[in-house]
């Protein structure tokens, strides 16, 4: 019966996101108004504070706070940082290891709601026709050094500093202010607050306009490339640290030399790892991968890469699968069927 | 102009408030007559917060009591199951120190003055911003008072009461619903006005726009959300003789769009959008393999 509700990992997964939406964009709503405040508050995905019904938090906007208000203004007290100012900010981190540990960077690939509004849109962008945009091998280099600078500077450098009194206090939660997720999670719940820009201050201006621009950039871009905010996430590269930490992992058989040939793998992967193509064991578990199991499923000898939790296999590639799923949709994502009659009768003639 | 139907009721009780202490009020009366001095806004018994220390660290509360000559401030935290939840806070000087519970989040306060004619409570909520709370729905709903004024909800973490928003309530008097019975709402900005229960005993605070033009210009608050002003929702209710007096103070921010600006939002937006639109176009060349491979 499972395997007609989900013959593929894909389908899956994509009912696990859908799942996962209502949760983070509506789950205060579905729970009870406090669910916020007992799940976590540090989930490892962008559940945004500012939905007023989202079920849980993400671990960015607890982890600015905690730098801005206790870290930071401890730090302005020289002398004066002692366990009880940082032990909040080691317990958010450890509530959200709590949950890392189990799904790992999966919480970027199956639970994140950004994730999957980016996801739907590309898969309309497919449908619709329009072309797949891809970093190739030769600057995608360039775009994964972004998400460790928002990291740095955003999420942990700027609250701090403002904690600090070094920069003003509006750079409390820089990231959280130019966040695509904070305007797509808040708008799902038909609140438009956060789509309107603050005018209080200039600091308040500039954050509110280059995150509404970056917002309308990724839900065109979106149409065209795959994941494209999860490229240049913190949370990417904040889960990229713990990452070899949790048993969940993505597994792939070593120095197997068909893959050298092949390739399809690396079609597959919506964050461009072109590295899950030529690597082996454990390096072909890289920091941009999120856990979503395309390479897997498109790898088409038997279990090459497979997604492994404490040692058990949880998916493995297989050539049957493999056969099977390009039957409905291309590794790049595209359906082998349209379903837009429009499109068809004009393809047609 | 609207007559203040509470402020009269306020004065007679403000009249005998040290007429019949109670036992519990006696030991601390010259605390009481200063706390029991009027706000200037309302005449209602407010519970007002103040806070000490600037960093979270060192941060700490102090109860203050307003127009209600109360002996103690009761605290009740969101963990039923604590031995402790349910506390006295003795009134000091200043007012009565809030400590933290260990579960943190929610906290019911309220203070109580009862004379041989009418019992007067003040009540509010305080939060504790830490994590760990627990929901504090079933702390809210627990039987405190005989009249009481139950948020449903109360604005969670990272929101707020806000002028024109909605926000429901449920009266209840000695544990049951009071339907169609009047509700006051008043504001520090200034503002009156008056609801009534349905036949739930659920009331909808429409919180009013009263903020100055001049104000909403000024800045401060946390996370660019406004200081705010106060308000405080009332209901008085009689019964055996007896007049009870209730009310529920809280502060509230501006309205969500003050400050802000949709229309610029949509343009930054749409710029975003222009920015990616060249990513949507099909190059020629592209767009022939794509045919030769699809025929």
């Amino acid at each position: 019966m499972l395997n007609n509700l989900f013959p593929t990992l894909a389908r899956f997964r994509f009912t696990v996101q859908i799942i996962m939406l209502f949760v983070t964009v509506y789950g205060g709503a579905l729970l009870g108004s406090y669910t916020v405040d007992r799940i976590s508050q540090a989930l490892p995905s962008l559940a945004c504070a500012y939905d007023k019904v989202t079920g849980d938090h993400c671990i960015l906007i607890s982890a600015q706070h905690q730098l801005h208000h206790r870290v930071g203004a401890a730090l302005a007290k020289a002398g004066d940082v002692a366990l009880n100012v940082f032990l909040p900010t080691l317990i958010t981190v450890g509530v959200f290891f709590m949950f890392f540990f189990f799904l790992n960077k999966a919480f970027c690939g199956w639970v994140c709601p950004l994730g999957t509004v980016q996801e739907v849109l590309y898969k309309i962008g497919r449908r619709i026709r329009r072309p797949l945009k891809r970093f190739t091998k030769e600057n995608v280099g360039r775009v994964r050094l972004v998400k460790w600078f928002m990291l740095l500077v955003l999420v942990l450098g700027l609250p701090t500093l403002a904690g600090m009194g070094t920069v003003a206090n509006e750079l409390g939660d820089p990231f959280c202010q130019v966040c695509p997720s904070r305007i797509a999670t808040t708008l799902l719940t038909a609140d438009t607050e956060q789509l309107a820009v603050r005018t209080g201050t200039g600091i308040n201006f500039f954050l509110g306009a280059l995150g509404n621009a970056m917002f309308g950039f990724i839900i065109i871009a979106a149409l065209a490339v795959r994941q494209p905010f999860c490229r240049i996430c913190p949370l990417l590269s904040w889960n990229a640290l713990f990452q070899k930490l949790s048993p969940m992992r993505l597994v792939k058989k070593e120095s197997y030399d068909k893959c050298a040939k092949c390739g399809v793998c690396e079609k597959a992967c919506p964050m461009d790892i072109h590295e899950i193509g030529t690597a082996f064991g454990s390096k072909a578990f890289h920091e941009d991968c999120t856990l979503c199991g395309r390479c897997a499923e498109y790898c088409p000898d038997d279990d090459v890469i497979q997604l492994k939790f404490f040692g058990f296999k949880l998916f493995g590639s297989s050539r049957d699968y493999y056969k099977a799923r390009v039957k409905h949709e291309s590794p790049e994502g595209q359906p082998k069927k349209r379903v837009i009659p429009i499109l068809r009768a004009k393809e047609n003639g | 102009m609207k007559i203040h139907y509470y402020s009269c009721l306020l004065a007679a009780c403000t009249a005998t408030a040290f007429a019949a202490e109670p036992p519990a009020m006696a030991q601390h009366d010259h605390n009481a007559m200063m706390r029991s001095q009027s706000r200037d806004w309302t005449q209602l018994p407010l519970l007002k917060p103040r806070m000490k220390g600037q960093d979270m660290s060192s941060r700490s509360y102090i109860i203050q009591p307003q127009n209600i000559a109360a002996g103690v401030v009761e605290a009740w935290s969101n963990d039923l199951d604590d031995a402790n939840g349910h506390r006295q806070l003795s009134i000091e000087m200043g007012g009565a120190p809030l400590d933290k519970p260990a579960t943190g989040g929610f906290q019911m306060l309220t203070a109580r003055e009862v004379q041989s004619d009418s019992v007067r409570v003040a009540s509010t909520v305080h939060y504790f911003g830490e994590r760990g709370g627990k929901n504090p729905t079933a702390m809210f709903d627990q039987f405190k008072h005989e009249l009481e004024i139950v948020p449903q909800p109360y604005p969670r973490e990272h929101s707020r009461y806000r002028a024109n928003e909605d926000w429901q309530f449920i009266v209840r008097f000695k544990g049951q619903p009071l339907a169609a019975q009047k509700v006051v709402l008043e504001t520090s900005n200034g503002s009156h006005s008056e609801f009534m229960t349905d036949a739930s005993g659920v009331v909808k605070m429409h919180v009013p726009d009263d903020f100055k033009a001049e104000e909403a210009q000024s800045k401060g608050g946390n996370h660019g959300m406004r200081r705010g002003a106060d308000l405080v929702l009332a209901v008085s209710h009689e019964d055996g003789g007896k007049r009870y007096l209730t009310a529920f103070n809280s502060s509230y921010g501006e309205d969500a769009y003050a400050n802000r600006s949709l229309t610029m939002g949509l343009g930054f937006m749409l710029v975003g959008m222009l920015g990616a639109a060249p990513l949507l176009r099909k190059r020629k060349a592209a767009a022939k393999n794509e045919e030769s491979t699809n025929a």
